[in-house]
């Protein structure tokens, strides 16, 4: 018995010292979105892992992007992904967060389905009806940004907020008409009587994009600068993997989130994964020289949360450009 | 035994003590007050999450008189204690009949207790889960939320009560030829109507408890809701404000509670002291 203990103490004392010498984490921890993008082939694939060999990695699924605010702001997590409503929030707050890569544009993956017997056919149609968004992610700000260009109160209808998990829960006893969230669940709402009206890729075209923005710890990229391109190159080799190998990535999606095949193939044709050296250019997050568009989304973004009286102000640009840092991307990039 | 040998030397003391201790809680929450002052001002807390007394205070204003996401402050205090109210009341009106029958009856308390001790410890959100599952996201199971959480400890208290009661009033009261129904309004509610009272004001305080896990399903409006929306959007200065309120509502209903107690059991004045 004393020996195991001494053993361990020996152990710990020699991990703790390599520690010190290497600098690098003893642990890292994932806190990834439950939604189809290419963390899920990084997460299975372990290419976290082989990219730090020495380092404990803990991944853990969070349900949308007030919950991770809250794993941030609890100082839960290392590395997390936010949509733009939910990084506008954060950066806005001041919490400690950089942005560090395009986890994915979000397309169909991210819908808004009506109950086919409710006879909804325009958003004017909403009115008095009962719809669910988990409040402050991309969908609801998509929702109230479409019925703001319709001219159309939100008050004239029920809007809960609701988990997606919980969406597709009350919408199997049909307690809602209408729902604006994402896939997996979005599936289910839709197969149960349900058709999709809008998605958020159309909302794209009308001028607001949304998409989910890799974030690292200030506390962990301050300390360990190679380890967060080390994480980046790792999410680069996932989302290469996903481009050149569809087949082989349906079958992850499929297994990871317990999805038929033929589902997990048909989501993954909903979400846009950007390659890393695409990521850099001016419609992306831009290079350390000159920001990309993605200011612009937060900046509109923010200006609309503001304006809904979610927000008390917005930042300046300022605050947004040291946000996004490219520059692990672009090391990530040039190796 | 205490309560018997207090009221020998507690009369002329009275005034003196009471003042005492009001003005111990006083200084202990003004020394709260300059300790939260002190952190903010020196910069030694993160405004993010321990924001300053003075825009608590400007969320309390502003949800006082602009509202907070479409209801304002009284509105949401209002949703919320009709929901406390509700469910704590549908929780005395099951529980002290329950409790009365199993305190009096062996076979009933062997009946009922495997299911009580049950669920009794079972975690709100997991309990809330299925409630949802059967009873959708609307006030139903809201409601059925709050009831079993101030259920048990009404039964329990009131099992207490009952079986505490010294037998000899029951007999005299037999012996004076007392029916049931006598002995049930007579005895029995009365001698332990101060305990009880007790179980009643800790089971509102369970009831508080899960407010916020009961308002966080679908809800728009609520303080529970307001603090977990604000959470949301990081909003610590109306989340701190949500949470004061929330307090001060709680204290309230408690005192209440407690005056209801005072004027219809004028005999617990004495043994509650």
């Amino acid at each position: 018995m004393k020996k195991t203990v001494l053993g361990f103490a020996a152990v710990a004392m020699i991990a703790g010292t390599t520690a010190q010498a290497q600098d690098m984490p003893e642990e890292v921890t994932v806190g990834y979105l439950n939604l189809v993008n290419a963390q899920l082939v990084t997460k299975s694939l372990g290419l976290v892992q082989k990219h730090m060999p020495d380092v404990k990695i803990n991944y853990i699924k969070v349900g949308g992007g007030g919950d991770m605010l809250r794993a941030i702001a609890a100082d839960q997590i290392d590395f997390g992904g936010l949509g733009n409503p939910p990084t506008a929030i954060g950066v806005a707050r001041g919490l400690p967060i950089q942005g560090t890569m395009v986890l994915n544009m979000l397309d169909f993956v991210e819908a808004m389905v009506v109950r086919t017997d409710a006879g909804i056919k325009s958003f004017a149609d909403l009115e008095g009806k009962t719809l669910a968004a988990p409040f402050g992610s991309t969908t609801h700000y998509l929702l109230l940004q479409a019925l703001a260009d319709e001219g159309i109160d939100p008050a004239s209808m029920k809007i809960l907020d609701l988990r997606p998990n919980d969406i597709a829960l009350a919408w199997s006893r049909g307690d809602i008409d209408a729902a604006w969230f994402w896939e997996p669940n979005l599936d289910k709402a839709v197969k149960d009587g349900g058709n999709i009206f809008m998605t958020s890729g159309i909302m794209e075209k009308r001028g607001y994009p949304t998409w989910d923005v890799g974030v690292v710890m200030n506390r962990f990229a301050d300390a360990y600068p190679d380890y967060v391109e080390k994480f980046v190159a790792a999410e680069c080799e996932g989302i290469d993997y996903w481009i050149s190998n569809p087949a082989e990535t349906a079958q992850i999606i499929a297994t990871e989130l317990e999805l038929t095949l033929e589902d997990a193939t048909r989501m993954m044709r909903g979400t846009e994964m950007v390659p890393c050296d695409v990521q850099l250019t001016a419609q992306y997050i831009g290079t350390s020289e000159a920001r990309g568009g993605f200011v612009d989304t937060l900046e509109a973004t923010t200006a609309f949360l503001v304006s809904q009286d979610r927000l008390p102000e917005a930042p300046s640009r300022e605050i947004f450009e040291t946000f996004l840092q490219p520059k692990y991307l672009e090391a990530a990039v040039s190796e | 035994m205490i309560e018997t040998l207090r009221p020998i030397s507690a009369p002329p003391k009275r005034t003196v003590k009471i003042s005492r201790s009001l003005k111990l809680s006083t200084f202990s929450v003004c020394l709260m007050f300059a300790a939260w002052i002190f952190v903010t001002s020196t910069g030694l807390a993160n405004k993010l999450f321990l924001p300053p007394p003075a825009d608590v205070w400007g969320a309390f204003v502003k949800a006082s008189v602009k509202g907070y996401q479409g209801s304002t402050l009284f509105e949401h205090v209002t949703v919320s204690v009709a929901r406390i109210l509700a469910g704590f009341f549908l929780a005395c009106l099951v529980g002290i009949p329950l409790g009365i029958l199993m305190g009096v009856s062996k076979d009933a308390r062997a009946l009922l207790n495997p299911f009580i001790e049950f669920y009794r410890p079972l975690p709100p959100l997991g309990l809330y889960t299925l409630l949802v599952m059967w009873l959708g996201i609307g006030e139903e199971s809201k409601l059925a939320l709050l009831f079993l959480a101030g259920l048990p400890g009404i039964i329990i208290s009131t099992i207490q009560a009952v079986e505490s009661l010294d037998p000899i009033y029951e007999r005299a009261a037999l012996a004076l030829g007392a029916s049931k129904r006598d002995l049930l309004f007579h005895v029995y509610l009365p001698g332990a109507g101060p305990t009880i009272l007790a179980g009643m004001r800790i089971s509102l305080g369970f009831v508080y408890t899960v407010l916020v896990a009961a308002e966080i399903v679908a809800a728009t409006a609520g303080i529970g809701w307001m603090i977990w929306d604000a959470a949301k959007f990081l909003l610590s200065d109306v989340v701190i404000m949500g949470l004061i309120v929330l307090g001060i509502t709680g204290i309230g209903l408690d005192m209440i509670l407690r005056a209801i107690g005072n004027a219809l059991m004028p005999w617990m004045r004495k043994r509650s002291r």
